[in-house]
């Protein structure tokens, strides 16, 4: 999934070096990452999480809020539930699996918002510098100072309760690191000779910042969207925590945790088998993020 | 290299982890200065006011009886006895009290209790502008009714007070239950002189004055409200505890484990499907005994729509897996509803339950179903309705639960959690489809539950519940002096409200705790009073 957020930009990006040069950029990079094994490990680990959540839930015997009125609170390996079932007997899988789902479209969801709203913001800002530059940043600082439950609490009330609210609200605050991080590569990228070229020949701005800015930006920021897909998860446990995520009978890794948190010493495969699977989900991001840091900038090892 | 990296993953799992419990470090029992009995009770939710003009819950109502004292007060089993009244006299009719106050009783800054504090409570609970939530529940008062909608003046009320220590009450019907309101925060006293001269503002702990065992110190808004013993409260001498602190308890969970570990000495509530887990675990400490409390569901009727249908309130009502809900879900410790006045209640009798709650679930359903396609709804044009809960874990158990069962006869219900504070709010403005609200009695009367769903209740009528015969009824009832002829009248009115399915019961509440074993004089009762000054802690002494 995470191949999907930056493939078509590196292949871009790679595309146009390999007019100049033979081995490009992109493909030492490529190269380095593949010898990283702890990083492919978590690339499989992924693509396997994100296989079984999407064809997962059609497979299991039971879907996630089929209520089974005899078996509550069973443990792991009886009675067909594979890993047991919850207080309202529930199977453990089906809501494992459709949680997994829910919160990696989350994560992914909300990133890429994050993403098309930083970098753009970002980049002009970066870009064009003087008084836009100030203006747009300062506007930056002062969505960040916006407590965060706040502004859920603040959507929620002028727009209601909705699914599609939670993406948005986490990508609308997830975008301004982006949009920082950005804005200070692009500062110092437009300083390059290549990018006097470039203006030198007449391009306009708008396509000096998407032709030329913009594909140089994507090493730190691919490393960042591996940091922000976790963090937006653990965000969304956070919101379902507080009754402001995602609403019974659905269910997401983070609802799953904190339920089972609390019947930790009666069920405690409530809480293990979804942290395991958090744990791991998030470990694999972390991993992958290191593993492409390393590989696109050597000199940071 | 790689150990730093390993470490930051290491970090956040651990975070991913912590923040899933979301406990806070849990801190230590508070300071009790050398020599005194302090006690730190778990409390269900944090109080909205501490004046009792304002409040409605039982959160409060515990810490206000510990401060202010009535006419009557509960005992430790929970009944009325002699408060600041020593004796008192019934008029032949029924329709005229007269109590008569002890003369030692001073407010905690020094100046005396008089019969015009009663007064002046009365007045100011009745007056339109102060918007009193719970005022409904003394219209037995004379002209009440009238003067808290405006049409008379204050000095209309049924209230009198002929001398400094006798206060007169007027009566619209006789009351049998008069004792047990005397005990209730609507007919407390509050000081006169005090909130003549603060206003609203009295009820803070700068300006809080009580006349009772315990006078308010403190309230650290999320953290605890402290009290100290009342050294001008009349009998002084024969309570134990010296201080209390009451801490808001939400997460029951948490609570549990800070009861287990000493810093509580007691909570006042638990997980139901945990009892048996506590039993094991804290032998001593867990206390469930029968209560006059009773879950239910309330329709909005203001908005027009499917749920002004009989047909489809009975249909919801019918498919509901009661014996699922507290068989299973909540392990045999409360009870499944059918009907609304709870078990145990004094003077009544509940009506015989409708027949289709004899049915097995599977007949229940299926009748459901022909009552929707009667309604007008099939699987191709499905009920949708929104189930507003609050946000506690025993709703979260719950209502998926309801959810299910209602899918099952093809209703889309989709649920909305809310803070609670938030849903009573909802349920007032009728901003909702169906809500899940729940009553727990003020007195020891059916009558307390009856009245909610009649006309002239207004606010806390949630389903807007309008049947002139009902209505009917329960005058007759109110001015029947016979006790067996007027619990007659009440149980045909709620035969009726239950067959029109004004509301949908689905719970019996039992009254939960833990309590350390080591406080004594702990009584367990059906209204769950358990009044901190006849509370002690083993081996101390002290004469009661």
């Amino acid at each position: 999934m995470t191949g999907a957020v930056f493939a078509p930009g590196s292949r871009k990006a790679a595309a146009l070096m390999e007019t100049a040069r033979g081995r490009s950029l992109w493909d030492d990079a490529l190269r380095r990452l593949s010898r990283n094994k702890a990083a492919i490990a978590s690339l499989i680990l992924l693509g396997f999480m994100v296989v079984a959540a999407i064809i997962g839930p059609h497979l299991t015997h039971f879907t996630y809020d089929h209520i089974d009125k005899v078996d509550v609170w069973t443990p792991p390996l009886t009675a067909h539930h594979l890993l047991g079932t919850d207080s309202l007997g529930r199977d453990l899988l089906a809501r494992l699996l459709a949680g997994l789902g829910v919160s990696l479209e989350i994560g992914v969801v909300a990133t890429i918002v994050s993403l098309v709203i930083g970098i753009s913001w970002g980049a002009v800002a970066g870009y064009f510098g003087g008084w836009l530059d100030e203006v747009m940043m300062r506007f930056v600082d002062i969505l960040y100072s916006l407590p965060f439950t706040f502004f859920v609490i603040l959507l929620m009330v002028t727009f209601g309760r909705n699914f599609i609210l939670m993406f948005v609200a986490i990508g609308f605050v997830q975008w301004l690191t982006m949009a920082r991080i950005v804005r200070g590569q692009t500062v110092s990228l437009k300083q390059r000779e290549f990018i006097e070229a470039a203006r030198a020949v007449g391009l306009s701005g708008r396509a000096i910042i998407f032709r030329h800015i913009v594909p140089n930006l994507l090493g730190p920021v691919v490393i960042y969207v591996t940091l922000t897909i976790p963090d937006v998860i653990l965000t969304e446990s956070v919101l379902s925590f507080l009754g402001m995520g995602v609403q019974e009978p659905l269910t997401s890794l983070g609802t799953l945790i904190s339920n089972g948190a609390q019947e930790m010493e009666l069920a405690p495969w409530l809480l293990i088998f979804p942290s395991i699977v958090m744990v791991a989900t998030l470990m694999a991001f972390n991993f992958i993020g290191d593993g492409l840091r390393d590989a696109i900038d050597p000199k940071e090892r | 290299m790689i150990v730093p990296r390993l470490i930051a993953v290491a970090a956040i799992a651990a975070g991913a982890l912590g923040l899933a419990g979301c406990h806070k470090p849990a801190p230590t029992r508070q300071p009790c200065p050398q020599g005194k009995v302090c006690m730190e009770f778990g409390n269900v939710g944090e109080p909205v006011s501490l004046s009792p003009l304002k409040i409605t819950g039982t959160q409060e109502d515990r810490i206000v009886s510990d401060m202010i004292m009535g006419l009557t007060q509960s005992d430790p089993e929970g009944k009325p006895v002699p408060g600041v009244a020593t004796h008192w006299e019934t008029s032949p009719d029924g329709k005229t009290w007269t109590f008569h106050l002890r003369h030692d009783v001073v407010w905690s800054d020094g100046v005396p209790l008089t019969s015009e504090d009663f007064v002046y409570a009365l007045r100011r609970l009745m007056d339109p502008t102060e918007a009193a939530e719970y005022a409904s529940l003394l219209y037995v008062i004379k002209n009440a009714e009238a003067v808290n909608s405006g049409k008379l003046p204050a000095t209309a009320l049924g209230i009198a007070a002929p001398d400094p220590y006798t206060v007169v009450y007027t009566l619209e019907h006789p009351a049998p239950y008069l004792l047990e309101l005397a005990k209730h925060q609507t007919m407390l006293p509050v000081p006169k002189h005090v909130v003549e001269k603060w206003g609203d503002a009295w009820s803070t702990p700068e300006h809080y004055v009580s006349d009772g065992p315990y006078k308010l110190v403190s309230w650290k808004l999320g953290d605890h409200i402290h009290l100290v013993k009342n050294p001008l409260f009349y009998e002084a001498d024969k309570v134990c505890v010296d201080e209390v602190n009451y801490y808001p308890t939400t997460d029951t969970v948490a609570a549990e484990k800070r009861v287990r570990s000493g810093e509580l000495d007691e909570n006042d509530t638990f997980e139901a499907n945990r009892a048996d887990f506590l039993r094991k675990q804290m032998p001593g400490y867990v206390h469930s005994h029968t209560y006059l409390g009773t879950d239910y569901f309330v329709f909005n009727q203001r908005d027009p729509g499917p749920l002004r249908d009989r047909r489809v309130r009975l249909a919801l009502a019918m498919s509901i897996d009661r014996d699922f809900i507290t068989g299973k879900l909540d392990h045999g410790i409360v009870h499944p509803a059918y009907t609304f006045v709870p078990p145990g209640m004094a003077n009544y009798i509940p009506p015989p339950v409708q027949l289709w709650t004899t049915w097995p679930l599977a007949r229940r359903q299926a009748a459901a179903r022909v009552l929707l396609a009667q309604a007008g709804f099939g699987p191709n044009h499905p009920l949708h309705i929104e189930l507003k809960h609050p946000t506690s874990s025993a709703a979260l158990i719950i209502m998926p639960s309801v959810q299910a069962d209602w899918r099952g006869v093809g209703v889309v219900a989709t649920l909305a959690q809310d803070d609670a504070q938030i849903l009573f709010q909802d349920e007032n403005y009728r901003n909702f489809q169906v809500a899940w609200a729940s009553w727990i009695a003020d007195y020891n009367d059916a009558m307390d539950y009856l009245y909610l769903m009649k006309s002239s209740t207004g606010a806390q009528n949630y389903s807007d519940y309008n049947n002139p015969a009902y209505d009917k009824l329960l005058d007759a009832a109110d001015n029947e002096p016979d006790a067996g002829k007027r619990a007659q009248d009440m149980r045909q009115a709620e035969q009726m409200m239950l067959a029109d399915q004004a509301i949908t019961p689905f719970i019996f509440r039992t009254s939960l705790s833990l309590v350390n074993p080591n406080i004594t004089h702990w009584v367990d009762n059906i209204v769950d009073q358990h009044r901190t000054r006849y509370l002690c802690r083993k081996g101390v002494n002290v004469q009661h």
